[in-house]
């Protein structure tokens, strides 16, 4: 079966790149959301298999909002999407329960590696 | 990965991170430090980076890069976002802009950014303050982002994203033209009813103007943007314009997020962007003239927007010097435009018309915007040519008020059918205070003008037969003349020979060679088939 993602990133450019990315990889994209508040939302009714999750959100910070996701979702596997490439907030960000970080820009080969990389 | 599908969305959306940010970065100038924003910006640049890096977009990354860089400092606390810094951000900006033009065009101006990304990059706050290109660059740590570790105060904005889809505008414009002519075929069948006395036609008949009602409030509101859509541009304007003169003005917006339809928004920009020069250059005095004048050594520019009825007010105010009606009088000799004898009938309110009178303006008025000379003629020309009215107020050493007060939709519009001699024209009712008969008796001449009076104010009062240079047929037998009293920044009465009804009429652009008629804005078509001429109104006077 089909793996399902939620992509939450508040550029519609880069939801509508990950959507393109990952239908052609075989993901089924079961949400979208632009921000922290509306993702929140979604994850009561949607535990979707794969989060793609962007730390700079217009409402909430991400570091936040990536420990309240695995709290919630505890059986999704969250992989921050950012351009941000510190090795600090990577390490951070992995440190708060994130299972990959995918630095854009990306390539689909990138995406698919990393998604590939989670297993089951 | 063919990435050319994305480019419009690459760039619709890279236009709204780079206004923001511009106007983000003029908030923070009025109230400095304010964390939220200093957020904000960042968080623009940043989305901008990442996306122009998808898009391989080499150019718009190393901007994008180093304003984000510096910005990160700002965030860090290791400098204040002084002027210095806000305008390299601006330059970066409008670059920024730049480059997504050439995007979106597919041109290539071969734009040399290196020397702006120097400049980014080795922002040092501590030297000093004129020296705009440091003699030695220090290379700073670019990568030095902060950790978004402190959680952010400011509230949650929900979006509504997948609630919206985009539309392109020709298919809202084609909308609009289908309503009309519904609305139009809707008069015509009705007179098919009445004619054929078909009773039974009636209830569908009012049914179908009531949904036709209910399209075109719909298409309408469809086609409606905030203020803000083009207010953006207008504090950096007249920031830009006062550092220019060495003024001190504080430039306040209000009211940006009421509607209006898209083709007025568009259409009403430059004549605001020419107000507010003319603000800036000749209304507001310096700091050193005001302080002597014992007024606040800054002065304030105020654009306020408030929703009317159907209309909206867009209200352009100075504290300045005001306008002198005396000098304008003179002027208007000078210039030939006015006698001497009607300059001193002319009331104070008549006299600040003067500067919109074509060829009042010297060069010294004239600006020029986007390559055409815009003049107050113009100003108050597109106002009436989207059914509005332009209202000028001045208090000598006080300041000065410009009043445009238009419909929030175009197109469709409640009109007065008059006749005047052989024909039916619609005159907008906006411009309408109230219909009158008088005798003739009651028109008198005073000084060779026709003039009626109302109450205890007397008006001149204009022939429409002459206002259009109509050919003059005999008067009409009735002793009775219908008189239509307008509002079109000043008050004037017209007489015409008949008031035939009042209806929504569609109005449709003239092409040339008719668009050059003048007193005339448009044409529509009746309920029976027939082609009406629709007056503009600020013609007459």
């Amino acid at each position: 079966m089909s793996r399902t993602v939620m992509i939450v990133d508040d550029s519609l450019f880069m939801r509508k790149i990950l959507r393109g990315i990952l239908a052609e990889k075989g993901y089924v994209v079961t949400a979208e959301a632009a921000s922290g508040i509306e993702a929140m939302k979604n994850l009561h009714t949607n535990h979707p298999d794969i989060i793609l999750l962007d730390i700079i959100l217009p409402d909430s910070n991400g570091l936040d909002l990536l420990g309240e996701m695995i709290a919630v979702c505890p059986n999704s596997k969250v992989v921050v999407c950012s351009s941000i490439g510190q090795p600090m907030v990577m390490q951070k960000t992995l440190e708060l329960g994130a299972k990959a970080f995918i630095q854009k820009p990306f390539t689909p080969e990138n995406i698919a590696e990393v998604l590939e990389s989670l297993g089951d | 990965m063919d990435m050319s599908p994305y480019r419009d969305l690459f760039v619709s959306e890279s236009r709204s991170h780079i206004s923001a940010f511009g106007e983000l970065i003029l908030r923070l100038e009025d109230s400095p430090g304010e964390s939220a924003v200093i957020d904000e910006l960042f968080r623009h640049a940043h989305s901008l980076k990442g996306m122009a890096a998808t898009m391989g977009y080499e150019q718009i990354v190393a901007i994008a890069h180093n304003m984000e860089s510096q910005l990160s400092k700002v965030r860090n606390g290791e400098f204040a976002l002084l002027p210095p810094l806000a305008d390299l951000l601006l330059e970066g900006s409008d670059a920024l802009a730049r480059l997504t033009s050439e995007i979106e065009s597919g041109s290539d101006s071969g734009e040399d950014i290196t020397e702006l990304v120097e400049r980014l990059s080795s922002f040092d706050p501590t030297a000093e303050v004129h020296t705009r290109y440091p003699a030695t660059v220090i290379h700073s740590d670019a990568e030095s982002h902060p950790e978004p570790s402190t959680p952010r105060t400011h509230q949650f904005r929900q979006t509504d994203s997948f609630k919206s889809i985009r539309i392109r505008t020709e298919t809202l414009d084609h909308l609009v033209n289908i309503t009309g002519e519904l609305i139009t075929n809707r008069y015509r069948l009705a007179e098919a009813v009445r004619l054929a006395d078909a009773a039974e036609s009636q209830e569908s008949l009012h049914q179908l103007s009531t949904l036709l009602r209910n399209l075109r409030d719909v298409v309408f509101k469809a086609r409606m943007l905030p203020f803000a859509f083009i207010a953006e541009r207008f504090p950096r304007l007249v920031r830009d314009l006062a550092h220019k003169q060495g003024k001190e003005i504080h430039f306040q917006l209000e009211g940006k997020e009421i509607e209006l339809d898209r083709g007025i928004l568009e259409e009403i920009a430059e004549p605001i962007v020419h107000i507010l020069r003319n603000a800036v250059d000749h209304g507001m005095e310096t700091a050193d003239e005001r302080v002597m004048a014992g007024k606040p050594f800054r002065g304030t520019i105020a654009l306020t927007v408030r929703r009317d009825k159907d209309y909206a007010e867009i209200i352009i105010e100075d504290d300045g010097r005001g306008m002198d009606p005396e000098r304008l009088k003179l002027k208007g000799i000078e210039k030939g435009l006015i006698s001497p004898e009607q300059s001193t009938e002319m009331t104070q309110q008549e006299a600040y018309q003067l500067i919109c009178m074509p060829g009042f303006s010297t060069t010294e008025t004239v600006t020029d915007i986007s390559g055409r000379g815009v003049g107050m003629d113009a100003v108050r020309e597109t106002v009436h040519s989207l059914a509005g009215v332009l209202k000028i107020q001045s208090q000598r050493g006080h300041g000065s008020r410009f009043v445009m007060r238009l419909p929030i939709t175009v197109s469709i519009i409640p009109a007065l059918i008059v006749q005047s001699g052989h024909i039916e024209i619609a005159l907008p009712l906006n411009v309408v205070i109230r219909t009158v008969e008088l005798e003739s008796s009651e028109i008198t001449d005073e000084s060779g003008r026709p003039t009626v009076t109302l109450g205890d104010k007397s008006l001149p009062i204009r022939n429409l037969r002459q206002a259009l240079n109509l050919p003059t047929t005999p008067a009409p037998e009735s002793d009775l003349q219908s008189v239509i009293i307008c509002d079109i920044g000043t008050t004037l009465a017209i007489g015409v020979d008949r008031i035939v009804s009042q209806q929504e009429i569609f109005v449709r652009p003239l092409r040339s060679p008719l668009s050059h008629l003048r007193g005339i804005s448009g044409a529509t078509i009746t309920g029976d088939g027939r082609v009406l001429f629709v007056a503009d109104a600020g013609a007459l006077a």
